[in-house]
């Protein structure tokens, strides 16, 4: 027993003074080479929500591939990693620590969604990590955090513009709001968004129920709203759960105005559906894949070019559009790229047009926050796509 | 007179000492060497891989006391290290305390929680005990889920670097050498618990308890003190996955976390401690292989390209377990002792 003491004694004592040293130790410049610049991202690839993942990678992939094509950026060729998060916060940790530290990539793109980019923050900020997540709340923005810049409208102000539009434009007597929602970050920020807008405008609020992101059938939710006369039902959830509560809806005979966030905002939705998606809106803020802007047609150039048939189209339209941030970043920081200089080089951005792909990207030194436009696209069943509903329209000042 | 050959030990206390030939001290001389340097020949990613897996091993060796050596089966550990990570965070965001209080506090308030499940489970056995761990464990995913006031709910809680006496460690080379400290001590402690009175306990409690009754052994206190006991290590085990992690949440102790720990000890080997140790590390690493072997294979087949997927692990783990069960239930470290005895009795077959 006495020995035993005397080598936990050694090894703390050894382990004491290696910490010291250790502690000190930093990694240099990483993943510019005088021909390739090293990119990462973190997407999911697998699970129940792998759909989501899968186009928006692909887009990402293709753009930079089509930009190496055309002989690079300064003369640096793209590589591209990715890396499958499963969704999970724990397993997004993992991923950033393996793309920044082994693979030593120069940034990671996207950090994937609300929950593993708040798990990274304290990664994000230690490996200087600018990235543009899929994660659209007001805290990632305000407080300015140095690294994180937005992808579109956030959660909280689409919500606020189809309360809007339900308050202003919606033809339709005793209204009634049901909301369904995950029990994740996004879907607890869009309750609460609906709630406070639906509350400023006097329209009750009459459900409340959670859909868990893998449900794969919506019953008892349906079965309870129509009890709470809901007659618009708001969804604060991604596409796949979305599609059941629709066609679990069709099935019960219960037709509601619904409404969804830009993660439930695609035309396979509609495909998935058929007419059960016939009263559906949705928020976004990327453009349709039949738009004749020049950003569009660039997407659907690539996706030719590289075979692509995406089922989600709008997910791999945002894809290039964060790569086209991303690669046009890159040409402006020039030869001396380091993270520092790729944040700097985003924060010069300003009205940059994407072709219609995102509505006009300004990020300063002083706000990473998106432009507060979302467009609002209803269910074209014969067509099977979504169509404009409206014009890109902001939040109301109330 | 007797004839000193291989391993000679005149008492009994020779004979259940930790490292008894001096071979043994040697190898343990040349791992802690190996360990030590470790952070200066390889890359960080390794080095945070090994820190994932230290905190494995003490977790796999709370539930290795609780099921291999008193034949309890739980299916809430990661419900025990969610306890110990987030009382870590408590601790450490509202009290400001050291390391040195939390994780031993972590490690208590697990236990206690550990001790109020274990009496109301003494009546139970097999799959009946094996249903209402599980049961705890759900109901802890939902207490951090819903209780956000506390919990922070579906956003976690942040949790501060270790302060080592002024000094954080904040880079994963710097808590490297803090997490294989403490669980090295966590190895002999649970090694010293298992070679005295109350691990033989255990293991007699495991073989028969009606047995172990007869010949003296308070089955009331032993299994309600396995249960604790794991607790513990699973409590300390989380407060050490919230340092190194840095954000805890509810996500990372759900029920596929708990069967992980138990394909570790099984992997490893049920009720052994070098086992626990093995199947920990073994499944921390078997992903980074198989993703290895998954490049290698894309590589050298263009069909494969692109196909690898996280699927792959959960298919390899599934097939890893049946694998074990069937074929080597003593889990690695029946496979290692093979091996030891094979060098030790060299050339004799036995």
């Amino acid at each position: 027993m006495r020995k035993n003491v005397r080598l936990v004694k050694i090894l703390a004592l050894v382990g004491m003074l290696t910490i010291l040293t250790a502690a000190f130790a930093f990694a240099g410049g990483r993943g510019v080479t005088d021909d390739e610049v090293k990119l990462g991202f973190v997407l999911v690839k697998t699970g129940p929500v792998a759909a989501l993942g899968i186009p928006q990678g692909n887009g990402m992939i293709d753009y930079m591939e089509y930009i190496n094509e055309k002989g690079g950026i300064n003369g640096r060729k793209i590589k591209m990693l990715w890396e499958d998060d499963g969704f999970q916060a724990p397993k997004a940790v993992a991923a950033v620590k393996k793309l920044i530290t082994r693979d030593e990539v120069l940034t990671i793109m996207t950090t994937g969604g609300t929950n593993q980019t708040i798990a990274n923050l304290k990664n994000i900020e230690r490996y200087q990590i600018a990235n543009i997540p899929n994660a659209m709340t007001l805290e990632f923005f305000d407080p300015l955090n140095p690294y994180i810049f937005a992808l579109g409208a956030l959660y909280e102000w689409q919500y606020q513009v189809i309360v809007d539009y339900i308050h202003d434009d919606l033809e339709m007597e005793d209204k009634k709001i049901g909301v369904v929602y995950t029990k994740k970050e996004y879907g607890i920020k869009g309750l609460d968004a609906v709630k406070k807008r639906a509350a400023e405008y006097n329209i009750p609020v009459v459900a409340e129920l959670v859909l868990p992101t893998g449900a794969v059938d919506a019953s008892s939710q349906v079965l309870a709203l129509q009890k709470a006369g809901a007659n618009l039902v708001i969804t604060c959830d991604v596409l796949p759960p979305v599609v059941s509560f629709l066609k679990t809806a069709e099935k019960y005979n219960y037709w509601p105005t619904v409404f969804g966030f830009n993660w439930a905002t695609d035309d396979a939705l509609v495909k998935a559906c058929g007419p059960a998606a016939k009263n559906y809106i949705g928020a976004g803020f990327v453009g349709s894949w039949t738009d004749d802007s020049p950003g569009i047609k660039l997407v659907r150039e690539i996706a030719a070019k590289y075979d692509r048939n995406p089922k989600l189209s709008s997910l791999y339209i945002g894809g290039v559009g964060v790569s086209m941030l991303f690669a046009e970043a890159i040409k402006k920081a020039g030869r001396d790229l380091t993270p520092e200089t790729l944040k700097n080089a985003l924060e010069t951005f300003r009205d940059f047009d994407t072709g219609g792909i995102f509505p006009p990207v300004t990020y300063t030194s002083e706000s990473h926050a998106p432009a507060k436009k979302v467009k609002l696209f209803k269910a074209d069943v014969e067509k099977g796509r979504l169509v404009p509903l409206t014009d890109w329209r902001s939040p109301k000042d109330l | 007179m007797p004839i000193r050959s291989k391993t000679f030990c005149e008492s009994y206390h020779e004979d259940i000492k930790l490292l008894n030939t001096i071979w043994s001290k040697c190898w343990m001389g040349v791992f802690i060497l190996v360990l030590l340097t470790l952070p200066y020949t390889t890359d960080t990613y390794i080095v945070y891989l090994v820190n994932l897996s230290c905190i494995a091993v003490v977790a796999a060796i709370g539930l290795n006391i609780l099921t291999g050596f008193t034949g309890q089966i739980s299916l809430s550990h990661a419900a025990f290290l969610a306890i110990g990570a987030y009382t870590a965070a408590l601790l450490s965001n509202h009290l400001e305390m050291p390391f040195w209080i939390i994780l031993p506090a972590a490690g208590l308030v697990s236990a206690a929680t550990g001790m109020l499940v274990g009496i109301p489970c003494l009546r139970l056995k097999g799959l009946y005990l094996a249903m209402a761990t599980m049961s705890f464990g759900v109901m802890v995913e939902y207490v951090l889920i819903t209780w956000k006031d506390l919990t922070g709910g579906e956003r976690g809680l942040y949790m501060s670097e270790v302060n080592l006496f002024g000094h954080l460690l904040d880079t994963d080379e710097s808590v490297y050498y803090f997490l294989i400290c403490l669980s090295a001590l966590m190895i002999i402690i649970a090694k010293n618990i298992i070679r005295t009175r109350v691990g033989r306990a255990f293991i007699a409690l495991r073989d028969r308890d009606i047995a172990a009754e007869v010949i003296g052994v308070n089955l009331t206190g032993y299994k309600v003190m396995a249960f604790s006991l794991s607790s513990f290590y699973a409590g300390v085990a989380g407060g050490m996955y919230a340092y190194v992690m840095g954000h805890i949440h509810p996500e990372h102790f759900t029920l596929l976390a708990s069967v992980e720990y138990m394909a570790m000890i099984i992997i490893g080997g049920l009720g052994s401690i070098l086992g626990s140790i093995l199947g920990a590390v073994f499944i921390v690493v078997v992903p980074e292989f198989i993703k290895l072997f998954a490049q290698a294979l894309e590589a050298a087949i263009p069909f494969m390209q692109g196909r690898y997927d996280e699927e792959w692990n959960i298919a390899v783990f599934g097939l890893l377990i049946m694998l074990f069960l069937i074929f080597e239930p003593g889990g690695l470290n029946a496979i290692w002792q093979r091996i030891k005895s094979g060098f030790k009795n060299w050339p004799f077959t036995y």
